[in-house]
């Protein structure tokens, strides 16, 4: 590995500004989610960075692979439940606009 | 040769996120995020997390971007999003100043973090073997964290409930619904 572990942080944070930039200006619920995926792979980066940067050739730090593996998991099922309400949203509205669900008065 | 490799998988990581925002059509971003995770697997195998990279292209790739494909054929909303709709709109650029004020925060604290992560010398020339050998990953996934494994078990099975009931469609004329 001969580029320095800080640049993985510097990636990740990058990553991660633009999930929340997507997050907040666009207005398709299914790309929002996208980004909610792209931010949770920021995360999992910066896990894997600090595992990087903290084990050493003998001894390896495994709280960072043990957590992105969790944070897969759950990430796998917030996709699911995601989409499905999605799916229930576009049969109540037929639209997949953010701004066309506004019972709640955000 | 892999630092050159890093930063042009970093490169591609980042125009896959910029993609994903940008495109017109949500099938559009569906791709340019495909491309982000496969430039972040690379990165993982770069920094020595093989079972990782792995993992990132069977599960992100291969089973979470396909559900969103399915979504999207389903609701025919690659059609749907072709005109470029922003947010902006209803709430003319105060959200949008707001998104990028945040946004461009959230780099600065990332940026002032990686100067701040300080790095022990041994660290620096660490080999390239893998950190998550799947021999010590089994070790402790099964043994220290075996409780959190169960829990998200049991989160996998209530998701796949959730699912079957959130998606459901209502049957008319059954007498169910109010």
């Amino acid at each position: 590995m001969s580029f320095p572990p800080e640049h993985l942080l510097l990636l990740s944070a990058a990553l991660f500004a633009l999930g929340v930039l997507g997050f907040l200006i666009r207005r398709n619920v299914i790309v929002s989610l996208m980004c909610i995926e792209l931010m949770l792979n920021a995360a999992n980066l910066t896990f894997l960075a600090a595992s990087r940067l903290h084990s050493g050739s003998e001894t390896p730090d495994l709280q960072g692979p043990i957590f992105t593996i969790f944070v897969i998991t759950v990430a796998a099922a917030e996709a699911a439940v995601g989409l499905a309400l999605i799916i229930a949203l576009y049969r109540l509205k037929q639209s997949a606009d953010i701004d066309a669900t506004t019972e709640m008065k955000g | 040769m892999s630092a050159a490799l890093f930063y042009l998988a970093s490169l591609i990581a980042l125009c896959g996120a910029a993609g994903v925002i940008l495109a017109k059509s949500a099938m559009g971003s569906v791709i340019s995020l495909l491309a982000s995770f496969f430039a972040l697997a690379v990165i993982y195998l770069l920094a020595g997390f093989q079972f990782m990279a792995a993992a990132q292209i069977l599960v992100y790739a291969g089973a979470i971007l396909v559900l969103f494909l399915f979504v999207i054929m389903l609701l025919n909303l690659g059609a749907l999003g072709t005109k470029f709709e922003l947010s902006f709109a209803p709430f003319q650029s105060a959200r949008a100043k707001l998104a990028c004020a945040i946004a461009v925060g959230l780099g600065l604290i990332g940026l002032i973090a990686a100067q701040r992560a300080s790095l022990p010398e041994s660290v620096a020339q660490a080999s390239a073997e893998p950190i998550d050998s799947v021999h010590n990953l089994a070790l402790a996934l099964f043994g220290r964290y075996s409780l959190p494994f169960q829990a998200v078990s049991v989160l996998l099975l209530v998701t796949m409930v959730a699912v079957m009931v959130l998606a459901k469609r209502k049957r008319v004329g059954k007498g169910n619904e109010q």
